[in-house]
């Protein structure tokens, strides 16, 4: 396809030039994301409502499966696919450019497509109950494995499109300058992909010829190995939210970056030692000496948080600036009083930068310390902390930036907007009682992934604190009140999508080589 | 409001001139700098971080007795 003739619509609101196929690539994306969501979700439901002792409603077989399904759905399908929606919309969108190679793009999104049928199916038929991190010795069906290759390769065609994409739009000038802070992290995002998807191959391919029965699996290495995927999959969404934070910032208040330099480097932070940080996934593994463990978590894991921090006061330093700049300057907290909350867009935001931060990020450094781990690991803490971060902190995030997407990108009005604009503060303050209680039933020692914590029909007793029945009711409160928000979000988003009011203009397909933006993605 | 339209796409944020971001802000409330309130919202954070962290060595050293 030559640049002349790549097709093109001009958003009215942004005025930014969105390339159709770009166009294309999103919605798909986005679409089998928000299927992803709602599988995953609906397991969430079942696996919370087995945890809450006092309904307990499924067998211990269908429990761990329900959980896998849980798992794979919400930490691989439902986030990467968002996330290559993410990188479409920071490359060829906001560069005002063209996606470089749409038929590869197009073959890596059915690649990813075929690999999550292939995990779906070995779930759902009970060949593949080995939860999310599929620990050797524990044997899947090798379709499941082979699944998980396809995706990987399917989302590194979609991160070497977005890396091509750069290269399209700075050989072709459609923008001028850097490029904007989004896509910096955006960029950021996908080195990491690129990594976390070497480290997905590494394992997954000897994984999957030892399904085969064609080679012998260590278990040690298969952890050491897997975690390269496993947390490094994780900091491709902390990469990502952060960019929507601050794109959501930019949309929402006309947040001004403070520093573009000090910001960029704490992306660049990132790159440099979040792989490392998957060393605290190991941290009581015999395998592994002290100093290992130490170098990689109590030295290295604190350059990835001091990235996190820094973009922890950046995010709402610009909020505070850019309101203050525009009349709100009473007191220390008129900014935030005056903000618009019944923007769901803003509300996700602030919502998933204090979850994330408050819970998630507090829990996490705290849990990363080799000592504090050994009375917190494998206890109900440890997810009590991820659903802070992954949950409250990414998927916020996506959900609040969805609300523009829907317009911006789907040209169509957002479906039930009073319900939208409730959804954030039910999923978050969902969430919120969801991620505490959680960490307080670690607390008292209440382990994680395990299906009946009374032990019954076991040789032995054990009981726990009369206060874990109390603390675990209110988990299951809590998340089902999250749950409910993430119903409506789904309801929302589907019914906009495929049933909503359509927006007027925009829609031309006007035919035109690209150009630098006048104003458009200059905020961004 | 029932639009269907998030009020960042109906009612934009007023563009900011050059000249207002290289201003900037000159509040400066208490020494706080020019952002204030992130600043107390910063430090109530730190004080959360430190209290957590001292806990959960504390609790450690219920298990973990010396001597």
């Amino acid at each position: 396809m030559t640049t002349a003739a790549a097709k093109f619509r001009v958003c009215p609101t942004t005025k930014l030039r969105v390339h159709a196929q770009a166009d294309a690539l999103i919605k798909a994306n986005a679409v089998v994301a928000t299927v992803a969501l709602l599988i995953g979700g609906l397991a969430a439901i079942l696996v919370l409502l087995t945890r809450w002792q006092a309904v307990h409603l499924l067998g211990a077989e269908m429990f761990y499966r329900v959980l896998t399904i849980h798992g794979m759905n919400m930490l691989i399908f439902f986030i990467l696919f968002f996330e290559m929606a993410v990188l479409y919309f920071a490359g060829p969108v906001l560069l005002n450019s063209r996606v470089p190679a749409p038929k590869i793009a197009w073959t890596g999104f059915v690649l990813m497509v075929l690999g999550t049928l292939m995990v779906e199916w070995t779930m759902f038929t009970g060949r593949a109950d080995v939860l999310f991190t599929s620990y050797v010795p524990l044997r899947a069906h090798p379709l499941f494995y082979l699944g998980v290759i396809l995706f990987a390769v399917g989302a590194v065609l979609a991160v070497c499109i977005f890396f091509a994409s750069l290269v399209v739009a700075r050989r072709e000038r459609t923008y001028e300058g850097s490029v904007p802070l989004v896509t910096f992290g955006a960029l950021t995002a996908a080195i990491i992909a690129a990594i976390t998807l070497v480290h997905g191959a590494a394992i997954y391919i000897p994984t999957f010829l030892w399904s085969l029965d064609l080679m012998p699996m260590d278990a040690q290495v298969y952890r050491l190995v897997w975690w390269g995927l496993g947390h490094s999959s994780q900091q491709i969404n902390v990469a990502a939210m952060v960019s929507v934070w601050y794109l959501l910032g930019a949309l929402t208040v006309g947040a001004v970056v403070l520093n573009e330099k000090v910001s960029r480097i704490a992306f660049v932070l990132y790159v440099l030692f979040i792989s490392m940080a998957s060393a605290h996934h190991l941290l009581v593994d015999p395998g592994m000496g002290p100093a290992w463990k130490v170098w990689n978590t109590s030295y290295f894991m604190y350059m990835a948080v001091l990235a996190s921090m820094i973009h922890g006061f950046t995010v709402p330093g610009g909020i505070e600036i850019g309101m203050r700049l525009r009349g709100y300057t009473k007191g220390l907290f008129e900014w935030l009083r005056r903000a618009p909350w019944g923007d769901p867009g803003f509300s996700s935001l602030i919502f998933s930068i204090v979850v994330f931060g408050f819970v998630g990020g507090i829990t996490g450094v705290t849990f990363g310390t080799e000592q504090i781990n050994i009375i917190a690991h494998n206890t109900l803490r440890i997810p009590g902390h991820f659903h802070a971060t992954v949950v409250s902190g990414t998927a916020m995030a996506f959900m609040g930036v969805t609300y523009y997407v829907i317009p911006l990108i789907f040209r169509k009005k957002v479906a039930f907007w009073p319900l939208a604009r409730i959804q954030p503060y039910l999923f978050a303050g969902g969430m919120l009682i969801f991620s505490i209680t959680m960490t307080f039933a670690g607390t008292f020692g209440v382990p994680r992934r395990h299906w009946d914590i009374t032990f019954s029909g076991a040789p032995f007793t054990l009981e726990f604190s009369p206060a874990v029945d109390l603390v675990m009711g209110m988990m299951a409160l809590g998340g089902l009140m999250a749950a409910l928000g993430g119903g409506i979000y789904i309801l929302v988003t589907v019914w906009s999508v495929f049933f909503g009011e359509k927006m007027e203009g925009g829609d031309d397909g006007e035919r035109a080589a690209p150009r630098a933006p006048e104003s458009a993605s200059a905020a961004v | 409001m029932a639009s269907g339209l998030p009020p960042g796409l109906l009612n934009p944020p007023r563009p900011l001139s050059e000249a207002e971001k290289a201003a900037g802000d000159d509040t400066d409330a208490g020494g706080l700098g020019s952002v204030p309130g992130t600043m107390i919202l910063v430090l109530v954070f730190f004080a959360a971080f430190i209290a957590y962290y001292f806990v959960n060595w504390k609790l450690l050293s219920f298990l973990w007795k010396i001597g």
